[in-house]
C-alpha cells in the first residue's frame, strides 16, 4: 500500500512541479499575474505532496514493511525507534527525498518574502527553483525510486549502516542539505537577473541574507561532520579530506568568495558577471558534489551506491551550466561594464586578492579530489591524493586568508591613505610580531603553528582595535561601556555580525593548528591492570566484558585515569559487532578538554580479557573547533538580524 | 573515511584480498625475521603511517584506519624503523610493493607533477588576472565624475568617510 501511495504523490508533484515552472515563466511573458499565482499553488502542491512522502517513508519505517525495499535495506527488527526515522534519509533514495523536502521549503519561503518585493524577478525564480525540483523529482521516480517495492517480503531488515547509529544523524545531514539547497535562492535570482535582463545590484542585496543562511548551515553541516567523523568514525580526527567532505567543502570555498564580492558590487557597481559566476559556480558545484559522491565514481563512505543516477547529475549539471553560460553571453553587453579604482591599496583589491585566493583553494580541492580519475583515464595509472596533500597546498592559501581577514575589514575603501593605514594596522602588526616572539621564546618549534598564530592574534587585534575605537566614540558620546558596545553590536549589526564570523574562524584556526601541531598519539598492548602513559595523562587497563544490546554484540574494554589531571575517571571504548557486517565498529571513548583531548580506539584484545591493544591519543585543541562552531552561529544569528542603523 | 565496516567494505575485491594475503605473508616472515629492536619514536611511526594509504579502506591512512591490515601495517612501519631505516627507506619499501599508489602524498615527478603544479598555476594566474585588472581600472577614474569640490571640503569628505567604521 505504502509504495504505491508514495509513488502516486511523487508523481503527482513532479507533474506538478513541471506545470508550476512552465506556468510561472509564461505568465511572466505574457504578464499574465493568473499564471504565476497558479504556479504559487502548484508549489504549494509539490510542498504538501513530498511532506506526506517524507511521512509516508516514516510510517513505513516505523511499521517495519518491509514490502519497502528502501526500508528492508536500511533497518531491521532490531534498529532502535529513534534511528528508524533517521534512517529515512539514511542512503541514497532518502536523501534526494530531504533534498526535494528542503527545496520545497525554501521555494515556499521564497514564495512568501519576495511575492510583493521583488516583482518582476519572482515569476522567474519561482520556474528556476521548480525546475531544480523537478529535477530531484525526477530523479526520485526513475533513478532511484525509493518507493521501489521488494519481492517477496522478507522476514526481517538488512539493517541500517552501524555509522548512522548516532545522534549526529540528524543535525549533520538536514544542515549540510540546508545549506547544499539554500544556495539554490541566490542562484535562482541570478538566473532571473539575467532572464529579465535587471542585472543590477537588485538581485544581490534581496539574496543577501539567503547566501548568509546557506553559507551558515553548509559551514555548520562541516562542522557537525567533523564532530560526527571525530566522535563516530573512531580514526582520531575531525577531517580526512575525503572526497565526499571535499565536495561539500568546494561550494563552502567559493560562496564564501560570493559572500564577500556582493560587498563590492553592492559598495561600488562592479564586478557584476563576477558575482553571477561565483553563485552560478557554487550551486554548480553542490550539484557536482552530489554527482562525484553518489554516483559511485569515486569511493567513500557516504557514496551509497551505484547506478543510473550518475547520468541523471552529469546530465543536469551541463544542463544548468550550458544554460547559465548562454544567459551570460546573452546579456554579455550589459554586464560588460567595468570596474574603476582609485587606488591599489584599497579594500577592492583586498576583496579581490580574497576572492583569487577561495577560488585558487577550491580548484585546488577539486583537483585533488578528481586527479586519481584523470590519472586512471589518461594513464592507466591508480594513484592516491590524501590528506597530506590537501594539507601542505592549502596551508599557504589558508594562511594568506587569514592575513587578508584582518586587512580587508579595517582598510579604506576606494583608497587607503597612509594615515588610515598606520591608524588601523601598527597595533595589530604588533600585536602579532610580539606574538610570534613570545611563542618562539617560549618553545614553540614548527614555523607553521607560529605564523598561523601569530597571523591569528594579528587579526583579532585589528578586531579589538575596531571594536575599541568605536565604543570610545559613542562612550565619548555619554554612553556607558557595556551599553555602548551593545549598542554598536545591534547599530551596525551587519558589520559586527562578520566580525563575530570572523572571530568564529580564527577560533576553529587555532584548534586545526593546535590539533596538527601538538596532537600525541601512541599505540600499545596493555596487560590487565598495566599502565602507559602519553603526553602528561597515565592509563590503565582494567579488563574486558561483554554485552548484548538490541541489534548488536558489544565488547568494553575499562580504562582508568590515574594520576595526574583527569584522575579517576573511566574511559570505555568498545568493538560492536553487527550481524549485517563483516567486521567489527569501533566505538571510540574521550575525555574532552577545552585544551587535551584523552582519546582511546580499542584494537585486538584477547578472549579472555586478559590483553588489548589500544590506540592512545592526546588530541590538543580540538575543543576550540567546536566551540567556534557556536560563535559562528552567534555572529550569523547578528549578521542577519534587520538592521536598524537606518532606522535610527 | 570507511574502514569501520560500512557500506565500503562489502565492496572489497579480490584484489584485495589477495594485497591482504600478501602482506600478511609479509609480516608473518617480516615478524619472524627481525627480533624486538629499542623503543622507537611513536610519532615518527605515526608521521610515516599517516603518509601511507589503508590498503583495504576507501581514504584512510595507515596511521588512522582502525582496521585488522592497517594494524599490521603500522607493526611493520614501527619494526622497520625499530630496524634503523628512515622514514624514506620504509616508504620506499612499501612503493616497492604496491607502487606510487601506496603513498598518499603524490611523487613530485611524471604525471603526479601535475597534481602538485595545478594549484601553483591557479594562483599565479588568478593574481596576475587581478593585478591587471586593478591596474587598468585605477587608470580609468569613476566614470561618473562627481562635481568639482575645493580642497578642504574633499579632504573634510576623505576624512569623515575614514572614520566611518
Amino acid at each position: 500500500m505504502i509504495p504505491e501511495l508514495g509513488t502516486g504523490a511523487l508523481l503527482v508533484a513532479l507533474t506538478l512541479a513541471l506545470y508550476g515552472a512552465v506556468a510561472a515563466a509564461v505568465g511572466a511573458r505574457r504578464g499574465k499575474a493568473a499564471l504565476v499565482e497558479s504556479a504559487q499553488h502548484a508549489a504549494l502542491g509539490v510542498f504538501v505532496l513530498v511532506t506526506a512522502c517524507i511521512l509516508l517513508l516514516v510510517y513505513a519505517f516505523l511499521t517495519f514493511d518491509f514490502s519497502v525495499r528502501y526500508v528492508a535495506t536500511n533497518t531491521n527488527l532490531g534498529t532502535p525507534f529513534y534511528y528508524r526515522i533517521t534512517a529515512v534519509w539514511g542512503a541514497l533514495e532518502g536523501s534526494i527525498v530531504l533534498w526535494s523536502w528542503m527545496l520545497g521549503l525554501y521555494t515556499l519561503i521564497v514564495v512568501l518574502r519576495h511575492r510583493t518585493s521583488a516583482r518582476e524577478l519572482y515569476p522567474w525564480v519561482l520556474t528556476v527553483m521548480l525546475s531544480v525540483i523537478s529535477f530531484f523529482l525526477l530523479v526520485m521516480t526513475v533513478a532511484a525510486p525509493v518507493f521501489a517495492r521488494l519481492s517477496p517480503v522478507p522476514g526481517d531488515g538488512r539493517g541500517l549502516n552501524p555509522l548512522l547509529e548516532d545522534s549526529g544523524m540528524i543535525t549533520h545531514p538536514v544542515a549540510l542539505y540546508l545549506g547544499f539547497t539554500g544556495f539554490t535562492v541566490p542562484f535562482a535570482f541570478a538566473v532571473a537577473a539575467l532572464v529579465t535582463g535587471r542585472i543590477g545590484d537588485f538581485w544581490i542585496t534581496t539574496t543577501r541574507r539567503w547566501t548568509i543562511l546557506a553559507w551558515y548551515f553548509l559551514s555548520l553541516g562541516l562542522l557537525i561532520g567533523g564532530w560526527w567523523s571525530y566522535h563516530v568514525l573512531g580514526w582520531g580526527g575531525y577531517w580526512a579530506w575525503d572526497p565526499v567532505e571535499n565536495a561539500a567543502f568546494m561550494p563552502w570555498l567559493t560562496g564564501t568568495a560570493f559572500l564577500h564580492s556582493v560587498m563590492i558590487q553592492e559598495r561600488r557597481r562592479m564586478l557584476r558577471l563576477w558575482n553571477l559566476a561565483l553563485v552560478i559556480l557554487t550551486f554548480s558545484l553542490t550539484l557536482f558534489g552530489t554527482f562525484l559522491t553518489r554516483s559511485g565514481v569515486i569511493a567513500s563512505v557516504h557514496a551509497f551506491t551505484q547506478g543510473a543516477i550518475g547520468v541523471f547529475f552529469l546530465s543536469f549539471l551541463a544542463l544548468v551550466v550550458l544554460t547559465a553560460l548562454a544567459l551570460i553571453a546573452w546579456r554579455w553587453d550589459d554586464l560588460g561594464a567595468q570596474g574603476a579604482l582609485d587606488s591599489i591599496v584599497s579594500r577592492e583589491s583586498a576583496f579581490l586578492l580574497n576572492n583569487v585566493l577561495l577560488v585558487a583553494a577550491a580548484f585546488t580541492v577539486f583537483f585533488g579530489t578528481v586527479f586519481p580519475l584523470l590519472s586512471e583515464a589518461a594513464r592507466g595509472v591508480k594513484v592516491s591524493v590524501g590528506a597530506p596533500f590537501f594539507n601542505q597546498v592549502n596551508v599557504p592559501l589558508f594562511l594568506s586568508l587569514i592575513f587578508l581577514m584582518g586587512v580587508g575589514p579595517l582598510i579604506a575603501w576606494r583608497r587607503a591613505s597612509l594615515d588610515n593605514l598606520k591608524r588601523n594596522f601598527v597595533w595589530p602588526v604588533a600585536a602579532g610580531a610580539v606574538a610570534a616572539l613570545i611563542l618562539r621564546v617560549v618553545g614553540v618549534r614548527p614555523v607553521l603553528a607560529v605564523t598561523a598564530l601569530a597571523l591569528t592574534v594579528f587579526v583579532a587585534a585589528t578586531i579589538a582595535v575596531d571594536l575599541l575605537r568605536a565604543t570610545r566614540a559613542r562612550r565619548a558620546m555619554g554612553e556607558r561601556a557595556l551599553a555602548a558596545l551593545g549598542g554598536l553590536l545591534l547599530r551596525h549589526n551587519r558589520r559586527y555580525g562578520g566580525f563575530v564570523v570572523h572571530l568564529a574562524v580564527l577560533v576553529v584556526a587555532v584548534g586545526v593548528t593546535g590539533s596538527q601541531a601538538w596532537s600525541v598519539h601512541t599505540e600499545t598492548t596493555l596487560q590487565r591492570g598495566e599502565q602507559t602513559e602519553l603526553g602528561g595523562y597515565r592509563v590503565r587497563f582494567d579488563g574486558l566484558r561483554e554485552s548484548q544490546e538490541s541489534n548488536h554484540g558489544k565488547v568494553t574494554g575499562t580504562f582508568t585515569i590515574v594520576g595526574g589531571r583527569g584522575a579517576g575517571e573511566v574511559l570505555e571504548p568498545a568493538k560492536k559487532f553487527y550481524p549485517q557486517e563483516q567486521s567489527p565498529i569501533a566505538y571510540v571513548d574521550y575525555r574532552l578538554g577545552f585544551v587535551d583531548d584523552v582519546y582511546l580506539v580499542l584494537g585486538d584484545f584477547a578472549r579472555d580479557g586478559s590483553s588489548a591493544t589500544v590506540k592512545f591519543q592526546v588530541n590538543r585543541m580540538v575543543s576550540w573547533i567546536w566551540i567556534g562552531g557556536l560563535i559562528l552561529t552567534l555572529g550569523t544569528v547578528l549578521a542577519v538580524l534587520p538592521e536598524r542603523r537606518k532606522a535610527a | 573515511m570507511a574502514c569501520n565496516g560500512g557500506a565500503s567494505e562489502r565492496r572489497v575485491g579480490v584484489r584485495t584480498v589477495v594485497l591482504v594475503l600478501a602482506l600478511l605473508a609479509l609480516v608473518a616472515t617480516g615478524a619472524a625475521a627481525q627480533p624486538p629492536g629499542p623503543r622507537v619514536d611513536e610519532e615518527q611511526v605515526y608521521d610515516v603511517a599517516s603518509q601511507l594509504r589503508c590498503v583495504v579502506c576507501q581514504n584512510l591512512s595507515v596511521a588512522d584506519s582502525p582496521s585488522e591490515m592497517a594494524s599490521q601495517m603500522r607493526v611493520i612501519v614501527r619494526e622497520r624503523l625499530a630496524a634503523g631505516q628512515t622514514p624514506a627507506q620504509v616508504r620506499q619499501y612499501f612503493v616497492e610493493r604496491y607502487g606510487d599508489w601506496i603513498l598518499l602524498l603524490p611523487p613530485r615527478r611524471g604525471f603526479t607533477l601535475l597534481v602538485w603544479l595545478a594549484p601553483l598555476a591557479a594562483v599565479i594566474v588568478g593574481v596576475a588576472i587581478v593585478a591587471v585588472l586593478v591596474v587598468r581600472w585605477t587608470r580609468r577614474r569613476p566614470t561618473t565624475a562627481p562635481p568639482p569640490l575645493d580642497r578642504a571640503m574633499s579632504e573634510r569628505i576623505r576624512r569623515e568617510l575614514e572614520q566611518e567604521p
